[in-house]
This record gives structure tokens, C-alpha cells and sequence, in this order.
């Protein structure tokens, strides 16, 4: 795949233009010759459709009546199935043409934003919010693609048959032909007049009906204490009020709609009635013929009525390109360059890490880490102690180049760090969090999601049962097969925590990075996980992020953090004797031995 | 829309006679409206075909015989008409679009004040997403269908009817060949309607997995990242776009086929009336505008047709939807009051449980021959691993659910022979989770008594100890707390929940101690607010801190569906039995938890007396 087929997938970057029509006319390469066809089909349809009438024309004035035989009958309705044919037939491929463009856009463009969500920077996602970008990949997405499949070509059909009809008809009588648009402008202006303010209520309506459903959502969900206080009667007041206020909503909606279409009937009927009876009297004045008049009079109606639609596609234009907007500020922000970085060993890194007084801060702000000087052999376990926001996460994720280091010199295996391409060293590194993300698919799957090679079930099930999860797996319905999430089985913290131990055993990572938290599961399982976690640090460079003094007491360095700094180092023997505030709330353990003693013999 | 994310299901209803009369029933209470805008529809559709006639009048009887005069006549009759249909157009538009409003509204507020009464288990066995589409989507269709659908196939079929009447008139023998392109017609759109219709659902499924994708690798992308799955990821859901675009392109060709089928077929007719026609005019029994007219008459007759096809195809939907609004709205609440139910109007609290047995699942009791006898102000601790069926008691006593077996009795009276409201309106709540509803502070903390005064509201803040917090919001009292409280912390929402259950002064308060921890302040603020509602009053706490169940009157340890333990704290603790177990764990992780600054805060699930992950027994 990549980069190998321009139509499915095109660095869209370099089709980017401060102006959006040109933009979105730029977003189509390698579909504008397609998408012109379409238009152009569209043009031999309306031309066979004009021609249709013109036959008519020919056939009222030349044979009918004229006893010509049956034999010119014959090819005068042949000609209205073959016209009726080649009208078809170009709508059809008009039709397939456009969806097949439309949709190929849309699908380069879907693809093209999925790589690049996923390619932007830590710092990205960190000050963008979820929703906003799902948003924007959905809806904004299938604006753009209306704007290709219905609004850009809608448009151009208009224009096109009010061109060619437009043409035939001064073609038959230019005089009729002048007279016959005169109600075009105010018709064009009403509609777009209309449907900008249609619109706008619109929206309202939706907003009000955003509102009900919110009402509606509380209500369901918070159905404990609607009942509890026993406020059936106040909540459906409360639903009433929003409910009876859609119905307003869309009562003055429905007025608006009931006015403007007999409105604009009015106003093309009278145009429309006017220009028959200029027609019949120049052609009983005998100035036009009697098949021109059936002419004028079926053209006249395929040039009038559809501009009262006008109105609409200009207005939603104008939302697909405010969607297109938003899109552009997605597409044009940097990605993060996976493969830049001179030094690329061939075999795995030792896991050396060495900081030098390292520093870093998020884009001007304030410093997050100081000063960290650490030197940790290939193998060596660091535990880093800290409360919240003391800088121990920050300090973990500058190792798989998450974050850049702002100052200061980080080596591994000797060379400095941002030598290092990103993806060879998140290759070299497995992170096990606090409360692992697991994907909608399933628990194979999840295990083998990192591994980037084909695995055995022999490997998978090895990897579960050193996770000790393997004997949870097999009592869910369909063993490793099973659905995580909402279509298959939920999993509680501990579970998921060990599905990601076996997912990171199977990467088989030089350097290690555990969120070590326990605090949410049961003393079993407690246990069961911390074996798990022993046979995954052997032999691994391994960084815990610890929460309790009691977990880190093996530990090759203890380094207790604040304030983006290191306050307190050492193993824990050494630590110890050192009296620190490692060392205070080592002591309250024993201390609440004590209580708890006192307590339970006091009663 | 939160719609979005809600897969469609199966439509799989057949045509079901009681159900679309049912749905027709709808629209009766304004049958005023539906007649309106019936009559306006017809009268609409009559004149749509009888313009084409009078087209062909103007031809023949004006121009080709040169008479002016009749000419103006007929112009003069059509510009009358149109000013009447421009009438009939605004009252089938303005009396169709209001009835399909009134219509989703008359089902949604049935259907949302029948939800009010509906029981726990209704709710616990129906997801909520479910009732949803069922409120807000599904009664929109039903009423398309009695609106825009009857419209269409009202207009469609006197359109049909009234052209093919005046054809007949011009030339009967043509009539009845374009009499026989009808039948054809329909059955070759009813056939691509409803392929199209399965096409596009088609789309909207592929759509909600592309949705689904984006949604994943957004929230899931720090685990994308470090694992190096960009590239797998990217080719995956290159499968899922194409797969998108072949469904999309099928769908799209589908729907480009329809109308040139339909005009070829309805070219090969006007062919035959142009060959047969020519002669008949040279025969002199059929007339130019006679020839226009019928031409005219067939190239429209493909609108009506495909309108026909369309309802016809998207009704089956309509059907399933109204039979799952329907299911909504015949659901019979299982808890209900008796008949002769009263109200004493107060209650004292003195609740006796009498051998209640109960379950949710036939096969699964959750308590068993379960007896209790409390006194008035006191407080009941229920403690015990989650699934032991501490939450199915404080929901007998609600009387959210009634014994299976057994009665409950309140002041020495069945409670059952007392109405839900003299129960539920004399009880205060405060769950686990708290639940606010959008609006301020204040009408959060008024929902416990409606007729409460602002001071009132304030005085119940302040016993909760939720005073303080509330007046250093820019907005106080009136500071917006979001859609379900989201604005605020965890500990915020319970602090306001309890000033809510202050405020409704009951005399019987349920409590369900919240298990995620907070900051230190607030938790103490809690503890703080939760000793002074309780004060008084007959209280049972489903109990996970220390303090709180120390200060009971009376602990209860259940455990499998049965009190393996009861007595006060002291008592418990020389027994040495589940509670001393319980307790010494509970006092070293609380205690750790205190001290310990390396602690995680307001994310992290405190250590609770939960042996076991078992879900949540409701």
C-alpha cells in the first residue's frame, strides 16, 4: 500500500490553499477528469432531453397531419426512445461517474486524516480535545462529500440546463426567449433569501431538539432519583416544557415552508402563463409555429422550476466550506517524524540510560522536570516516587521520545537519545499502564496488537499464562476470540493490566516503563499481577511509576520526586538510613500495625 | 447528535395490519388537520392534471382554430387555478407539517410520562440508548408516515387516477395503453425502492464502523503510538474506507439506474402513442394538444409512481418503529400501587423486613428468608462484598422492587397497602454516583423539595457542608453544574447531592456511600455532612468507611444473599468473624491511603470492603 496509489491515498498537505473553492478543487486531483465527464454527461442528457422536445416540435409541424406515411411515424418514435436512451444512459453514467468521485475523495480524504490523527504529536492530542476531533472526522467529512456528490454538481446541473434550454429557446424565438427569464433574478433572490433564514431556524430546531433529548438522557439516567424523590411529575413538566417548545419550533418551520413554495409557485406560474399566452398569440398570429409554441412551452418549465432550488444549494455550499475549514487546520499541522534520526543500530539497544541534567517544559511554559542527573545500567530497576504532577510521568515518556527533552544531554547505549529514530525506540520499549486502553476487537488480537509480526496461538497463550491471564480468557464465551468491550466482555482494571503485561511479553521490549498501580484490584489477583510483572522486568531496564513505598523495596534506585526534581535517592536500605520523607512514611506502616492493634483490642 | 454512535438494527416486521391501523389511530385526535390536509392534497393533485388539460385546450380550441378569445378565457381559468392551488399548496404543507410535529409530540410525551411510571426492572433490562431511539427517532417516523407518506400516496394516486380520467376523455384506446404501463411502472419502482433502501442501510452500517474506528484510534492514541501500529492500523481502515466506497458507489449506481429505467419504459409508450397517435390525427380522431397532452401526462406519470414505491418501500420501516414505541407505551409497570393504596401523609420509620425472600432472575435469589427489625432513628450499616445484596435491600425499601416473598412492613403496616408516593415522597436518597441534572446549584439542591425558599436551600447547603464551596463559584448558587453535573468534581456532586437529600426532609434516609476517593478536605466535609443528615432519622448506609460504620447503631454484614453477621462495632470485633476481617483490611488501606502523598487522587478507586470484582448487583 502507501504513498503507491494516488487515488486512495495522497499527502494531502500540498493540495492546501488559503482560498477553499480552490482548495476543495485541488483536494479532487486525480478525480477532475472523472468528475468532468460527469458534468459533461450531465450536458448530452439535457441535450437529448431539449432535442426530445424538439422533435416533438418537428413532428407537430412536418408530419403530423401531413400524410407522409407510417414509415416517418415509425422513426419519429424511434427517435423518442433512442433520445429517451441517450438521456438515460448519460444520467446514468453522470449519476456513477459522480458517486464514484465524490466517494473517492471522500474515502483519500478519511484516509488521509486517520494517519494523520494518529501521526500528530503527543503535545497535539494533549491540548486537543476527543470529541472535537471525532467531530471533525465525521460530520465535517460528510459535508465535504455532499458538497462533491450533490452541491458542486447540483449546481452545475442547473446552470447547464438553464444554458442549453436557454439556448433553444432563443434558438426557436429570441423574443420569447428574453421574455421567458424575467422572473428568474426575483426567484433566485427569494429562494436564497429563504433558505438562509430557513436554515437558520433550522438549526433551532435542532438545537431545541439537542435539548430535549438531553432532558430525556438525564432523566433515564439519573431514573434513581427521579424515583427516590418521587418527582415523576416535576420531570415531566420539565419534558413537556422542551417538548412542547419543538412543536412550536417546528410549526414555525412548517409556516415558513407553507409560504414559500404556493409563494414561488405564484411567481413562476405567472411568468410561465404569461409566456403561453405571448406564444399562442405569435403563433396564431402565425409569427411562430405551432409545434415551436409545444416547444417553448415544455422548455419554459425545465428552466423556471429548478432555480427555486437554488437557493438551498448556495446556502449548504456555504456550510461544506466552512466544514472544509475546520478540515484544514487538521491537514496542515506537522506530523511526527517517525523515521528522522541518524543513528539506527542493527539488533536491539542494551538499555543504558544515562540523564544529564536534564530538563524539560511544555512549549514556553514553566519547567516540568529539572536537573535530572540518573545513570541506570542495561537491567536495572528505577522506581520513581512522587505525587501527583511531581514530574515522574513527564520523565518516563522523553525515553520513547513522546516529549523532546528541552535541555540538558539523554543517552542511550552511549548516544545521545534524539539520534534515535522514534520508531526504532518505541520498538525497544513496552509501556504497561495504570489502566491500559484495550480496542474494540478481540482478546488475541489486543495481545498481538504491538507486535508487528505474525504469532503463533502457542506464543499468545505462553504470553497469557506468564500474565496470568490465560485461566480468565478461557471462562469467557469465546475464549481468545471474545470481544473486548461493549459487544463482547468487559474487564476490570486488573484483568485489562495483565492482558497489557502479555501484550508487552510478546513485544519483547529491551526497556521497560510500568505504571504500577494495584490499589484497584483484590489481594489475589494483587499478587497474581506482581509475579507477572517480576518475570516481565527480568532482564529489562525497567522504570516504575509507583504509588506505595511498599511496592518498590527491590528496586536497583529509588528516586523520590518534587517539583519536577529529585529529592531523595538511593536503594532502599539506603534510604532508610538516610531518614527522608521516603523514610517517614516507610515508618507509618508499622505505625498503623499499632493502631490498628489498639483498636481492635480496645473494644 | 449522541444518536450517531447508535447502530441501527434489523428491520425485520412484515406488514402487520393492526399495527398500521394502530399507527393511523394517531393522527385521530386531530383528525380536523389530517381531513385539511387530505382535502388539500387532492384538490392540489386534481389540479396538477388539469393544467396539462387545459394546455391541450389551448392549443386546440386557441390556437390551432386562431380564436383569441378563448385563448383569454382558458388563461384566465388557469391563472384562477393556480391561485387557488398556490391555497391548497400552503394548507397541505402548513396542515401536514404541523400534524407530523404535534404527532412525535403527542408520542414522545406519552411515551416519556408512561417511562415515569414504568419500574426498576423495566430499566434495568432496557439500555438506555434503546428508550432513546425509541423516544426521539422512532416517533418521528411514525409520524412521516401518517404525514408526508399518506400525503404522497394521497396526491400520488389521485394524480395517477385523474390523469388516466383525462386521458380517456381525449382518447380512450390510447388510455388504455398507458393504462397498461402503469402496473409495470410500479412494480419495477417498488422493486428498486426497496433494493435502495437495503443499499443504504448498507452504507450506514459501514459508516458507524468508520465512526467507530476514528473514535478508537483517537482516544486509544498514546497506545498506537507506543506500540509502532500506525501503519497496520492506517491499512485496516483503508479496508473499512473502501469497503465505504464500494457500498456508496453500489448504493449511488442503484439509485442513477432508477430513473432512466423508469423513462425508457415511459419513452416506449410515448413512442406508441406518437406512432399510433399519428395516425389517429390523420384519421382526425386525436388532436395536436391531445398528442402534447398525453405526452405530457406520461413523462410526468414516473413522479407519482416513484413517490408510491417510496412510501411503500420505507413503510416496512415505519411498521417496526411504531411496534417498538408501541412495546414502550403497553410496557405494564411491575410495581404499581394497590387499589385502596393510601396516604397517612407522614411516617415515623419504624421498618420491620418479615422473612423477605426476593430475586431479579428467576434461578438467582439474591436474599433469602431475610428478617430485620429497625427502630425509628436508627442507623442500619450494611457492609459486605459488592454482590451480596446490600443494594437490593435499600431497593425493597424504596419499594423500587417488592418482596417475592415475605412482606415489608413501615409503622407496622404492609407497605404495600401505602401508596409509592407516601413511601418514595417520605425518603432521601443519596447515591454512590450522585446524579445532578442540568440547571444551576440551586435547582439541583431544590429538587428535594420543590416549594423550598432560597434560604431554605442555602440552610440544607449548609448542614451538607456544601455552603462553602458553592458561594466561591463566580456564580454561586446560580453557577450552571452541566449536562449531568459534569462541571463539577466528584466530591462537588456529592456534597449537593446530599444538601438535595437534606433538603427533602425525609424521614427515612438511604444512603450508598461513594467509593472513589477524594481530596482529603472534602472527604472530610462529607463525613461531616453525612453525620448531621443523619441525625434523627432511621438511616441504612451501605457503608465503606470506617467512620461511617463505626457510628451506626447496628452493623449488618451480608454476604451471599444472607446477614452473615449483625451487631455493633464493638461486638462484631470480639467476635473476630467476616467483619473483623473485613475491618482490619479496610483500617490499614484507609490509613495508607492517608498518609501516603504518592497516592493517586479523585482517579484512583479507593480500597474498599469489596472482596471480589463482581457486577454491581442492579
Amino acid at each position: 500500500m502507501a504513498a503507491t496509489d494516488k487515488r486512495t491515498y495522497l499527502d494531502l498537505r500540498a493540495t492546501l490553499s488559503d482560498n477553499r473553492l480552490l482548495g476543495l478543487w485541488r483536494l479532487a486531483t486525480g478525480y477532475r477528469l472523472p468528475y468532468l465527464w460527469a458534468t459533461l454527461s450531465l450536458a448530452v442528457a439535457t441535450i437529448a432531453k431539449t432535442t426530445t422536445y424538439l422533435l416533438l416540435a418537428y413532428f407537430v409541424d412536418h408530419v403530423l397531419g401531413q400524410n407522409r406515411g407510417t414509415a416517418i411515424l415509425a422513426w419519429v418514435a424511434a427517435g423518442f426512445v433512442g433520445l429517451a436512451a441517450l438521456e438515460g444512459g448519460s444520467s446514468l453514467l453522470s449519476g456513477w461517474l459522480t458517486a464514484k468521485t465524490s466517494e473517492g475523495i471522500i474515502r483519500r480524504l478519511r484516509n488521509y486524516l486517520f494517519d494523520q490523527v494518529q501521526r500528530l504529536s503527543f503535545a497535539y492530542h494533549s491540548k486537543t480535545k476527543t470529541g472535537d476531533l471525532i467531530q471533525r472526522s465525521t460530520s465535517d467529512v460528510d459535508a465535504v462529500r455532499r458538497f462533491y456528490a450533490d452541491q458542486a454538481i447540483g449546481m452545475a446541473r442547473i446552470a447547464i440546463s438553464f444554458a442549453i434550454n436557454w439556448a433553444a429557446l432563443l434558438n426557436l424565438s429570441w423574443q420569447l426567449g428574453l421574455i421567458s427569464v424575467l422572473v428568474i433574478p426575483p426567484v433566485v433572490a427569494v429562494s436564497v433569501y429563504f433558505f438562509r433564514r430557513v436554515s437558520k431556524v433550522y438549526e433551532g430546531y435542532q438545537e431545541q431538539e439537542a435539548k430535549l433529548s438531553t432532558v430525556l438522557q438525564e432523566n433515564l439516567s439519573g431514573v434513581r432519583v427521579v424515583k427516590a424523590f418521587a418527582r415523576q411529575d416535576y420531570e415531566r413538566a420539565k419534558f413537556e416544557a422542551e417538548n412542547i417548545e419543538k412543536f412550536r419550533r417546528g410549526k414555525k418551520m412548517t409556516n415558513m415552508h407553507a409560504t414559500y413554495w404556493p409563494l414561488t409557485d405564484i411567481l413562476c406560474g405567472v411568468q410561465m402563463v404569461g409566456g403561453y399566452i405571448v406564444g399562442a398569440l405569435m403563433a396564431i398570429n402565425g409569427d411562430i409555429s405551432v409545434g415551436t409554441y409545444l416547444a417553448y412551452t415544455a422548455l419554459i418549465t425545465r428552466i423556471i422550476w429548478p432555480m427555486r432550488n437554488l437557493g438551498r444549494l448556495i446556502v449548504q455550499t456555504s456550510t461544506g466550506l466552512v466544514s472544509y475549514g475546520r478540515l484544514v487546520e487538521i491537514i496542515k499541522q506537522d506530523r511526527e517524524p517517525m523515521d528522522e534520526g541518524d543513528y539506527l543500530p542493527e539488533g536491539p539497544v542494551r538499555g543504558e540510560v544515562a540523564f544529564d541534567r536534564v530538563s524539560f517544559a511544555y512549549e514556553g511554559d514553566q519547567a516540568v522536570l529539572e536537573d535530572i542527573d540518573l545513570h541506570c545500567a542495561p537491567g536495572a530497576v528505577v522506581a520513581l516516587l512522587g505525587s501527583t504532577g511531581s514530574g515522574k510521568t513527564s520523565l518516563v515518556n522523553l525515553l520513547p521520545r513522546f516529549y523532546e527533552y528541552s535541555g540538558g544531554s539523554l543517552r542511550l547505549d552511549g548516544v545521545e537519545l534524539n539520534r534515535y529514530p522514534r520508531r526504532y525506540l518505541r520498538q525497544q520499549i513496552g509501556i504497561v499502564e495504570q489502566e491500559p486502553f484495550l480496542f474494540s476487537r478481540s482478546i488475541r488480537e489486543n495481545i498481538t496488537y504491538g507486535v508487528g509480526r505474525e504469532v503463533s496461538d502457542e506464543e499468545v497463550e505462553a504470553a497469557a499464562r506468564a500474565a496470568a491471564i490465560h485461566d480468565v480468557i478461557m471462562t469467557f464465551p469465546e475464549g481468545y476470540k471474545t470481544l473486548v468491550g461493549e459487544k463482547g466482555v468487559t474487564l476490570s482494571g486488573g484483568q485489562k493490566q495483565r492482558v497489557s503485561i502479555a501484550r508487552t511479553l510478546l513485544k519483547n521490549p529491551r526497556i521497560l516503563i510500568l505504571d504500577d498501580s494495584t490499589s484497584s484490584v483484590d489481594t489475589e489477583t494483587e499478587a497474581d499481577i506482581r509475579e507477572a510483572l517480576e518475570k516481565l522486568m527480568q532482564d529489562r531496564t525497567t522504570f516504575i511509576i509507583a504509588h506505595r513505598v511498599q511496592s518498590v523495596q527491590n528496586a536497583d534506585a529509588i528516586l523520590v520526586m518534587d517539583k519536577g526534581r529529585i529529592v531523595e535517592r538511593g536503594t532502599h536500605q539506603e534510604l532508610l538510613a538516610t531518614g527522608g520523607t521516603y523514610r517517614r512514611i516507610y515508618d507509618m506502616q508499622a505505625r498503623i500495625e499499632a493502631e490498628l492493634e489498639r483498636e481492635v483490642s480496645g473494644v | 447528535m449522541s444518536e450517531a454512535y447508535f447502530e441501527e438494527e434489523e428491520f425485520t416486521t412484515q406488514f402487520n395490519g393492526k399495527t398500521v391501523l394502530r399507527i393511523l389511530k394517531q393522527a385521530l385526535p386531530h383528525w380536523k388537520m389530517l381531513i385539511g390536509f387530505v382535502a388539500a392534497i387532492a384538490v392540489t393533485s386534481v389540479l396538477d392534471s388539469y393544467f396539462t388539460y387545459l394546455g391541450k385546450r389551448m392549443i386546440d380550441e386557441g390556437i390551432a382554430v386562431g380564436n383569441r378569445g378563448a385563448l383569454a378565457g382558458i388563461a384566465a381559468a388557469y391563472v384562477g387555478l393556480m391561485l387557488i392551488q398556490a391555497v391548497t399548496v400552503f394548507f397541505f404543507i402548513r396542515n401536514a407539517g404541523v400534524l407530523g410535529e404535534r404527532i412525535t409530540y403527542d408520542l414522545r410525551k406519552k411515551m416519556f410520562d408512561h417511562l415515569q411510571a414504568l419500574s426498576f426492572s423495566y430499566y434495568s433490562r432496557t439500555p438506555i440508548g434503546w428508550i432513546m431511539s425509541r423516544v426521539t427517532s422512532d416517533s418521528e417516523r411514525i409520524a412521516e408516515l401518517v404525514t408526508w407518506g399518506l400525503l404522497d400516496v394521497v396526491w400520488a394516486t389521485m394524480n395517477i387516477t385523474t390523469a388516466l380520467v383525462f386521458m380517456a376523455t381525449i382518447n380512450a384506446r390510447l388510455a388504455l395503453v398507458v393504462f397498461a404501463m402503469v402496473p409495470i411502472l410500479v412494480y419495477v419502482a417498488v422493486r428498486f425502492k426497496t433494493k435502495i433502501i437495503v443499499e443504504y442501510r448498507n452504507v450506514r452500517k459501514v459508516n458507524s464502523k468508520i465512526t467507530g474506528a476514528y473514535n478508537e484510534n483517537i482516544t486509544g492514541v498514546r497506545v498506537v503510538k507506543a506500540l509502532c501500529r500506525e501503519e497496520r492500523n492506517l491499512d485496516e481502515f483503508g479496508g473499512l474506507t473502501g469497503e465505504m466506497y464500494r457500498a456508496a458507489v453500489r448504493a449511488a449506481w442503484l439509485s442513477a439506474l432508477f430513473l432512466p429505467t423508469v423513462q425508457i419504459i415511459s419513452a416506449l409508450v410515448v413512442g406508441v402513442i406518437v406512432w399510433y397517435g399519428g395516425l389517429q390525427v390523420e384519421l382526425g380522431a386525436l388532436t395536436i394538444g391531445g398528442i402534447q397532452a398525453f405526452v405530457s401526462y406520461i413523462t410526468f406519470m414516473m413522479w407519482p409512481i416513484q413517490d408510491l414505491a417510496r412510501v411503500y418501500a420505507g413503510m416496512q420501516n415505519s411498521i417496526a418503529s411504531a411496534e417498538r414505541v408501541f412495546s414502550l407505551i403497553d410496557a405494564v409497570p411491575e410495581v404499581q400501587d394497590r387499589e385502596g393504596a393510601v396516604d397517612p401523609g407522614t411516617i415515623a420509620g419504624d421498618i420491620v423486613f418479615d422473612h423477605v425472600s426476593f430475586r431479579y432472575e428467576d434461578d438467582k435469589p439474591v436474599l433469602q428468608d431475610f428478617s430485620l427489625q429497625v427502630r425509628r432513628g436508627e442507623t442500619i450499616a450494611l457492609v459486605g462484598p459488592t454482590g451480596g445484596g446490600k443494594t437490593t435491600i435499600v431497593n425493597l425499601i424504596g419499594r423500587f422492587y417488592e418482596p417475592k416473598e415475605g412482606r415489608i412492613l413501615i409503622d407496622g403496616r404492609d407497605y404495600t397497602e401505602l401508596s409509592l408516593h407516601a413511601i418514595q415522597s417520605r425518603l432521601g436518597v443519596v447515591l454512590q454516583t450522585p446524579h445532578l441534572f442540568s440547571g444551576s446549584v440551586r435547582e439541583n439542591i431544590r429538587y428535594g423539595r420543590l416549594e423550598a425558599t432560597d434560604q431554605e436551600v442555602e440552610e440544607a447547603a449548609r448542614i451538607a457542608s456544601a455552603h462553602e464551596f458553592i458561594v466561591h463559584m463566580p456564580k454561586g448558587y446560580d453557577e450552571e453544574v452541566g449536562e449531568g453535573g459534569n462541571l463539577l468534581s466528584v466530591g462537588q456532586k456529592q456534597l449537593i447531592s446530599l444538601a438535595r437529600a437534606v433538603l427533602a426532609q425525609p424521614e427515612i434516609l438511604i444512603m450508598d456511600e461513594a467509593t472513589s476517593s477524594v481530596d482529603t478536605l472534602t472527604e472530610a466535609l462529607i463525613q461531616q455532612g453525612m453525620e448531621r443528615v443523619m441525625e434523627g432519622r432511621t438511616t441504612f448506609v451501605i457503608a465503606h468507611r470506617l467512620s461511617t460504620i463505626k457510628r451506626a447503631d447496628r452493623i449488618i454484614v451480608i454476604e451471599n444473599g444472607g446477614v452473615t453477621e449483625m451487631g455493633t462495632h464493638a461486638e462484631l470485633l470480639r467476635a473476630k468473624g467476616h467483619y473483623y476481617r473485613l475491618y482490619t483490611r479496610q483500617f490499614r488501606a484507609e490509613r495508607e491511603q492517608g498518609v501516603n502523598p504518592f497516592a493517586e487522587q479523585e482517579t484512583v478507586e479507593a480500597p474498599a470492603l469489596v472482596a471480589e470484582a463482581v457486577p454491581a448487583d442492579d
